[in-house]
């Protein structure tokens, strides 16, 4: 017989004007490799149907089952009850918009963020379809997916103690996500253009260097090495920038 | 037609945040070099266990050379500016607070706590390091045995007891951050950096009890 669990869920529902916001309790008996996907399926199909959750790709690839774990911001469908204690509290992501109970729109968010970053390849060269793909080093490639592997689950800026205190605060995700184009050779942009995006007080330079993004990202996706990346990149352009202004013979247009 | 100036004015980023964030890292490590040299400097109490000589000559030497006179109220400027540098990233209001210690309470990851003790040391440290040092400074020259009799006083030694973990708390904490925030301190050498943080913080509070122990009760008061 499997252990007994608890879940302690928070509950409320923002269309309904009768809906106060709780914690709610269900019990379930432990099955073998019970991820908390599974236990919440179960919850809804035989105690609540009107359980909000989000889930997807059952697989850890999606990012949409994230949610607060005991505290801890991580994805259900890969997290088994075995390794949590038999009193689980769930509660949904802070900083998101809550649609109900267990589920954010992490959407919104993220689609504002990658507008903010201009998240995608800025080229002057007219896209050919008959000619060869250009080409890169494997290890370059290999670089860029390790960083492209974000899910946009949302965990890194649950965890986030300024995303938390600050909404207008652009979140590891960011940081990751602008570290990766500065990587690609297909991207012409500079480094002057990339410091007008990020290297403000509600980008880069706002970061606390906390880590609780590289402590919690499901992916393990190494966003310390980004966040500290990006800041000595900005850091030593803007120094660069500020010396070639007074030192005579600078040239400040220099990037 | 643009101006000039006004064409100059879109096409460059404002660069205010990076230089006052840059500072803020600059006055931090030259904060952090200033207190752990200061916590060595004061433990050379110790070396002829309270007698005050060797003290006594370091304390004439930077008196001698002004460098006490000038350097001591260029620090307390320096720790001034960078209490209003590192503030600018502190909560201030009232919401701020309140999402910020939901959230470190809710996740109980350790390197969120040590940012709250580094910000909460960080207005302790701003009033008594104050104090401290106006009472150092306007009572010049500094010897082992006038600090020993002030210490000896009791309230002073209270005083100092308490603030002695806040600094080095606040340093060294400070110290592993601006690691992290930089990029000096990786993904692959975190753990050693944490290990030798914590190390530091308790070598050099342990000088200064021992140093304090040395005040209290080895040097004889004037």
């Amino acid at each position: 017989m499997g252990r007994p669990l608890k879940f302690n869920i928070f509950r409320y529902n923002p269309e309904d004007p009768a809906s106060v916001p709780h914690m709610e309790s269900f019990h379930l008996e432990e099955t073998d490799a019970m991820t908390l996907y599974i236990a919440l399926n179960r919850i809804r199909e035989e105690q609540d149907p009107t359980l909000m959750f989000d889930f997807m790709c059952r697989a850890g690839i999606c990012g949409s089952c994230a949610m607060m774990i005991n505290g801890r911001p991580d994805l259900a469908c890969h997290t088994k009850t075995k390794a949590l204690p038999a009193e689980i509290n769930l509660m949904p992501l802070p900083v998101f918009k809550l649609i109900g109970d267990l589920s954010v729109d992490t959407g919104t968010w993220f689609r504002n963020m990658n507008e903010r970053v201009r998240s995608y390849i800025h080229t002057d060269k007219v896209f050919d379809p008959n000619a060869d793909e250009e080409r890169m080093s494997n290890e370059l490639a290999d670089e860029i997916y390790e960083l492209e592997r974000c899910i946009e689950c949302g965990c890194c800026v649950a965890a986030c103690g300024k995303a938390n205190m600050v909404p207008n605060f652009m979140g590891a995700t960011a940081f990751n996500r602008v570290a990766r184009f500065m990587m690609d050779p297909r991207d012409q942009r500079k480094t002057d253009d990339y410091f007008e995006i990020v290297a403000t007080d509600d980008g880069i330079f706002g970061c606390l260097g906390l880590l609780g993004c590289e402590d919690v990202c499901p992916k393990d996706i190494p966003l310390q090495d980004q966040l500290g990346m990006l800041r000595r990149k900005m850091g030593w352009a803007s120094v660069r920038h500020l010396f070639d202004k007074i030192l005579p013979g600078g040239d400040a247009k220099k990037k | 037609m643009m101006s000039d100036q006004t064409a100059v004015a879109q096409v460059q980023p404002v660069r205010t945040e990076a230089y006052l964030d840059f500072l803020q890292m600059l006055s931090g490590v030259a904060l952090v070099m200033f207190m752990w040299a200061h916590m060595i400097l004061v433990a050379s109490v110790n070396l002829d266990l309270g007698g005050g000589r060797v003290m006594n000559w370091i304390a004439h030497f930077f008196e001698a050379t002004y460098m006490a006179q000038i350097g001591g109220p260029m620090i307390a400027l320096v720790m001034l500016a960078h209490f209003v540098l590192a503030a600018r990233k502190l909560p201030f209001k009232a919401r701020e607070q309140k999402e910020m210690w939901r959230h470190s309470v809710r996740l109980n990851h350790l390197d969120t706590w040590l940012w709250v003790i580094q910000a909460v040391t960080a207005f302790i440290i701003l009033i008594m390091g104050c104090i401290h040092m106006w009472t150092v400074l306007t009572d010049l020259p500094i010897t082992a045995q006038k600090s020993g009799a002030r210490i000896q006083g009791g309230w002073w030694m209270l005083f100092y007891i308490f603030l002695l973990p806040m600094i080095e708390l606040h340093v060294g904490i400070g110290a592993y951050r601006i690691g992290v925030k930089w990029g000096w301190i990786k993904r692959s050498n975190r753990q050693f950096f944490h290990g030798l943080e914590n190390k530091i913080t308790l070598i050099f509070i342990t000088i200064g009890v021992i140093t304090l122990f040395t005040f209290y009760v080895l040097v004889k008061p004037m």
